[in-house]
C-alpha cells in the first residue's frame, strides 16, 4: 500500500513538473489546424516537406464550425501556424476575429446539390425532379432525405439555398411543405448519404438525398455508369480558405504551406482527397468527375451573411421542426 | 490548526487552478455579454423544462425497478446472485456513447417507438439501476431485520410489510439513490446527443451548441449557470434529506439472509425482467451486431487498427485506446492523491463550531466539479492553459487533469464517510502505541478501509475511460480517447465505420466486466470464523 502511494505521489509530481515546463517549438516544424475531414496522401506531405524544408504537424480540430470556434476562441495564443479548411460560410466571422494574419486564400470548392437514385426512379417509371421546387409535389412524398441545417454544414448550406430562393418571408413556408410531404432529416450528411440514401453502399429507402454534386463520382458500377446523380440548379457552393494565423510562431513556414495548397499538385489530388473541385480552374479533373460528376450550373446564396445570421435561421427553423 | 491549513493546501490549489481559475475564465466571457437575455427567453426555460421532467420520469422509473430488485439482490439470497449484481453494475461503469450506440440499436431494430425521448429515458434507467440498486441494497442490508420479521409473523403479507415497514426505515437510501440518479440524467450529454440524433435539445446538448457551434459564450453561460444551480438542489437534498455515508459499495458483503421463497415472486419476476431485456439485452445486440455487420467478426476487430472507411478517424481505435488507458492511469492517480487526502483531512475528528463549518463548506467545494457542465469547463481550459504560466494545452496531460478534477468527487464520496465511520479507538491505542500521524494513517486508517479504496480507484479509471463531453472539445487530433473516436464511427456511418464501432463497444464491454468482477472479488470480506472452531 506504502510503496503503492509512494509510486503514485512520484508520478503526480513529475507530470506536473512535465506540464510545467513550456514546450520548445522547433522552427523547422509548421503546425497546420485543420478540420476532421482533411485528407492529404503521404506522398504529398513529403513533396512539402522535400521542397520547402518544413516538417508539417496536423492538428485536426473537429468539423468546420468548432474549429473556427477553437481558433477563435484562442487566437491570443493560437494553437498552430496555419488553418486549412474555413469556408465561406464562416469566413465573415473568421475576418471579423482577425484570426488570420493577411487574407485566407480561396483553395477548393464544392457544390450542395440534390442527388438522386436513377435506378430507383427508372424502376418506379417516375420522372427525376428537376429543381429544389418540385420537392414538395406529392409524387415525391416521402421520398426526400436532408441533414440537420444545426449539425452539417451542407444541412445550412440547404437552408440558406432556400432562403436566397424563397426570401426571408417564404422559406419556412417551403420547410413547411417539405415537411408535410414526409422530409426526412437527419444529424449529419454520412447518416444521409451513407444510410438512408438509397443510391449508395448503405440501400437506404429514401432516392433523393441532399448531398455535393461531386457524389456522382463515387457510385459508378461495373457497367461503367454512376447509379445517382445531381440536380445541378440552384446549388450552394461551399468554398475553402486557408491562411497564416495571427501570432504564428513560424509565419514564414505557415506562408509556405499557404502556397503549397495552391500549387499544382496539391490541387490536383483535391478531387481524389476530399471530393472537392480545385480552385484552378486550369487543373484537371478525373475522368469519373468529367462524365458524371460536374460542377453544379447555377448557384445561389452566395450573397447571403451566413455566420451573421445562422442563430436566428436556426430558432425559426427549430421552432417549425420540433 | 496550521499543520492542517497546511494540509489543505495541496488539494486547494489543485482545485483553485484546475477547476475555478479555467471556470472563472470562461465564465467571465460568458457574462461579459447579453447572458442575462437567455435567463428570460422561453426557450431556454422549455429546454431547462425538458431536462428536468425527463431526469424525474428517468429518475422515478428507475426507483421503481430498483427496489424490489434491491430485495432481491441483498435481502435475499439465491445461486448466482454475485454475478447478477456484477452484471446490473457493468451499465453504470460503461462510457455513455457505448450505452448510447447499444439503445440506437434496439430502437432501429425494434422500430416501435420512433420518439427518441422514450429510448433516451430507457436508457438514463439502463445507466442508474445499479447506483440506486447498490444503494438501497447494501443499506438495507445493514437494517436491522427484526421489525419486518415481527410483521410477517403477524401475518402482514410481504408488499405490506415492504410498504409500511421497509420503505420508511429505508428513507435515507432512497432519498440518496433519487438525488444522485436525478443528478446524472441531468448532465446527461454523449447520450442525449447519440440518441437524440443531434435533435433533442437538452442543457448540456444546448450548452455544447451555444459554445461549440454558434460561439454564443453569454448563452453557454446562462445555460450553465441554471444548470449548476439544478446540481446544487439535488445536492442539498441529499446532504440534508439522505445521510452523507451512504456509499456505493463495489464490494458484496454478505449478510446473513434468507433464500427466495415462493412469495418473493413479484419482485423476482420483476427483477429477472429487468436484467435480461434492460440490462443483457442492449449489450448482447452490441455483440451480435460485432459479429455480424459490415465485413463480420474478425475483419471488424481487425479494422480497429485503420482510420475507419474514408479516414473519419485521425488514429486508430486502438491508438485511441493507448490514449485513454495512460489517460485513465494517471487522472486516477491524481484523484486518489488528491481526494484520499481531503478525505483524511475531512474525517480527523473536531470539536470547534467554526471548524464544522469550515468543513462543511470545503466538503461542498469539492463536490461542486461533478455539477459543472463538462463543455463549459473543457472550453475554460481552452482560454485559460494556452500559454503563460500554464500550457497545459500543448501537452497530452490536459486530457488527464481535466478528468482527474471530475474523479475527485468521487473519491472522496468514497474514502471520506469509511475514514469517518472508522473506530477512533484503534487509531488512538495507535497514537498512544507512539505511531505518529502519517504513520498511523498508512499503516493503520488506509488498510482499514482499503476495499473502499478499491472502488474509489475504479470509479476514477472508469470515469476517465468513459468522459466524453470534455475530451470531446481537448482531445484532438492524435490525442483521441475511446469514446470521442467511437462517437466519430457512429456519427459519421458508412463503410467498414459501423461494424468497427461495434468491435470497439464488444471491447470495452469487456473490459469493463472484468474490473467490476475482479473488484466485487477483492472486496469479499474474510469468512467469519465459525462460532465452532470446529465445524
Amino acid at each position: 500500500m506504502q510503496k503503492l502511494f509512494k509510486a503514485a505521489a512520484v508520478a503526480v509530481i513529475s507530470s506536473l513538473a512535465l506540464a510545467g515546463c513550456a514546450p520548445t517549438t522547433d522552427p523547422k516544424t509548421v503546425v497546420l489546424v485543420t478540420h476532421d475531414s482533411f485528407v492529404i496522401s503521404d506522398e504529398l506531405i513529403q513533396e512539402f516537406e522535400t521542397t520547402s524544408g518544413y516538417e508539417l504537424k496536423l492538428v485536426k480540430a473537429g468539423d468546420t464550425g468548432s474549429m473556427t470556434n477553437k481558433l477563435i476562441l484562442t487566437k491570443d495564443q493560437p494553437i498552430g501556424d496555419a488553418v486549412f479548411g474555413i469556408d465561406n460560410t464562416l469566413l465573415g466571422l473568421a475576418e471579423e476575429n482577425a484570426i488570420t494574419d493577411g487574407e485566407l486564400s480561396p483553395i477548393d470548392f464544392g457544390d450542395v446539390c440534390f442527388n438522386y437514385d436513377i435506378d430507383w426512379f427508372a424502376a418506379k417509371k417516375l420522372p427525376v425532379p428537376k429543381n429544389v421546387r418540385e420537392l414538395t409535389e406529392s409524387k415525391y412524398r416521402g421520398l426526400t432525405v436532408v441533414s440537420h441545417p444545426a449539425t452539417s454544414s451542407s444541412g445550412m448550406a440547404f437552408l440558406a439555398t432556400t432562403i436566397a430562393l424563397f426570401g426571408e418571408d417564404g422559406y419556412l413556408n417551403y420547410w413547411a411543405k417539405l415537411k408535410n410531404n414526409g422530409l426526412k432529416v437527419v444529424a449529419g450528411w454520412e447518416d444521409a448519404y451513407f444510410t438512408e440514401f438509397s443510391g449508395s453502399s448503405g440501400k437506404g429507402k429514401y432516392p433523393i438525398v441532399l448531398s455535393y454534386s461531386s457524389s456522382p463520382s463515387a457510385e459508378v458500377r461495373d457497367n461503367g455508369k454512376s447509379q445517382t446523380a445531381s440536380i445541378r440548379t440552384d446549388c450552394y457552393r461551399q468554398t475553402e480558405f486557408a491562411g497564416v494565423l495571427s501570432g504564428a510562431k513560424n509565419p514564414v513556414a505557415a506562408r509556405a504551406l499557404v502556397e503549397f495548397f495552391k500549387s499544382q499538385s496539391f490541387q490536383a489530388a483535391l478531387p481524389a482527397n476530399m471530393y472537392v473541385y480545385p480552385i484552378d480552374s486550369s487543373t484537371a479533373l478525373p475522368e469519373a468527375w468529367t462524365k458524371f460528376a460536374p460542377a453544379a450550373l447555377t448557384l445561389v446564396g452566395e450573397e447571403l451573411d451566413v455566420a451573421g445570421n445562422r442563430k436566428d435561421w436556426l430558432k425559426a427553423w427549430s421552432a417549425l421542426f420540433e | 490548526m496550521s499543520k492542517r491549513l497546511a494540509g489543505w493546501s495541496i488539494p486547494l490549489i489543485f482545485l483553485g487552478v484546475l477547476f475555478f481559475w479555467p471556470l472563472a475564465n470562461i465564465l467571465n466571457r460568458g457574462f461579459a455579454g447579453d447572458w442575462a437575455l437567455h435567463l428570460v427567453d422561453l426557450r431556454d426555460w422549455q429546454i431547462t423544462w425538458f431536462t428536468v421532467w425527463q431526469a424525474l420520469v428517468s429518475t422515478a422509473i428507475t426507483l421503481v425497478l430498483a427496489v424490489p430488485s434491491a430485495y432481491i439482490l441483498y435481502r435475499k439470497s439465491f445461486p448466482g446472485q454475485r454475478l447478477v449484481r456484477s452484471l446490473i453494475t457493468i451499465p453504470f461503469m460503461l462510457p455513455t456513447i457505448v450505452v448510447a450506440t447499444g439503445f440506437t440499436i434496439f430502437r432501429d431494430a425494434a422500430n416501435l417507438w420512433s420518439d427518441a425521448i422514450v429510448w433516451i429515458i430507457a436508457a438514463h434507467v439502463f445507466l442508474n439501476y445499479a447506483l440506486a440498486v447498490r444503494t438501497i441494497g447494501s443499506y438495507w442490508m445493514s437494517l436491522d431485520l427484526q421489525t419486518e420479521e415481527a410483521a410477517a409473523l403477524s401475518g402482514a403479507g410481504r408488499l405490506r410489510t415492504v410498504w409500511s415497514i421497509s420503505l420508511p426505515q429505508l428513507q435515507p437510501a432512497l432519498i440518496s439513490a433519487t438525488a444522485s440518479t436525478f443528478l446524472y440524467c441531468t448532465a446527461s450529454y454523449g447520450l442525449i446527443l447519440v440518441l437524440g440524433g443531434g435533435q433533442v435539445d437538452s442543457l448540456e446538448t444546448e450548452i455544447a451548441a451555444a459554445a461549440n457551434t454558434l460561439l454564443d459564450l453569454p448563452k453557454a453561460s446562462a445555460l450553465a449557470l441554471i444548470q449548476t444551480m439544478l446540481s446544487v438542489v439535488a445536492f442539498g437534498v441529499s446532504q440534508t434529506g439522505g445521510r452523507s455515508n451512504i456509499g456505493i459499495e463495489l464490494g458484496d458483503h454478505d449478510g446473513e439472509v434468507k433464500r427466495v421463497d415462493r412469495k418473493d415472486w413479484p419482485a423476482f419476476l420483476i427483477t429477472a425482467a429487468v436484467v435480461v431485456f434492460l440490462v443483457a439485452a442492449p449489450m448482447i445486440q452490441i455483440f451480435w451486431k460485432a459479429a455480424t455487420e459490415g465485413a463480420g467478426l474478425v475483419q471488424n476487430f481487425a479494422n480497429l487498427t485503420s482510420l475507419g472507411t474514408r479516414n473519419v478517424l485521425n488514429i486508430s481505435v486502438v491508438d485511441a485506446g493507448l490514449n485513454s488507458l495512460r489517460n485513465m492511469f494517471i487522472s486516477a492517480t491524481i484523484a486518489l492523491v488528491i481526494g484520499v487526502t481531503v478525505s483524511y483531512l475531512l474525517a480527523q475528528p473536531t470539536k470547534s463550531r467554526s471548524q464544522v463549518l469550515v468543513n462543511r463548506v470545503l466538503d461542498v467545494m469539492f463536490l461542486l466539479p461533478l455539477g459543472i457542465s463538462t463543455v463549459v469547463l473543457g472550453f475554460g481550459y481552452l482560454v485559460t492553459f494556452g500559454g503563460y504560466p500554464l500550457p497545459l494545452r500543448e501537452t497530452w496531460l490536459i486530457v488527464p487533469l481535466i478528468q482527474s478534477v471530475m474523479a475527485v468527487p468521487l473519491v472522496v464520496r468514497l474514502i471520506y464517510p469509511a475514514l469517518a465511520a472508522l473506530d477512533r479507538n484503534h487509531i488512538e491505542a495507535a497514537a498512544t502505541a507512539g505511531a505518529n500521524r502519517w504513520q498511523s494513517f498508512w499503516l493503520i486508517e488506509l488498510p482499514m478501509v482499503r476495499f473502499s479504496l478499491y472502488t474509489a480507484a475504479a470509479f476514477a479509471a472508469l470515469v476517465s475511460l468513459g468522459e466524453f463531453g470534455a475530451a470531446s472539445l481537448l482531445a484532438y487530433g492524435d490525442q483521441a480517447t475511446l469514446p470521442t473516436v467511437l462517437y466519430s464511427l457512429i456519427s459519421k456511418p458508412g463503410g467498414d465505420n459501423y461494424g468497427m464501432a461495434m468491435a470497439a463497444s464488444t471491447f470495452i464491454i469487456v473490459l469493463t466486466f472484468a474490473v467490476v468482477f475482479v473488484i466485487s472479488r477483492e472486496n469479499r470480506p474474510e469468512p467469519k470464523p465459525k462460532r465452532n472452531g470446529l465445524a
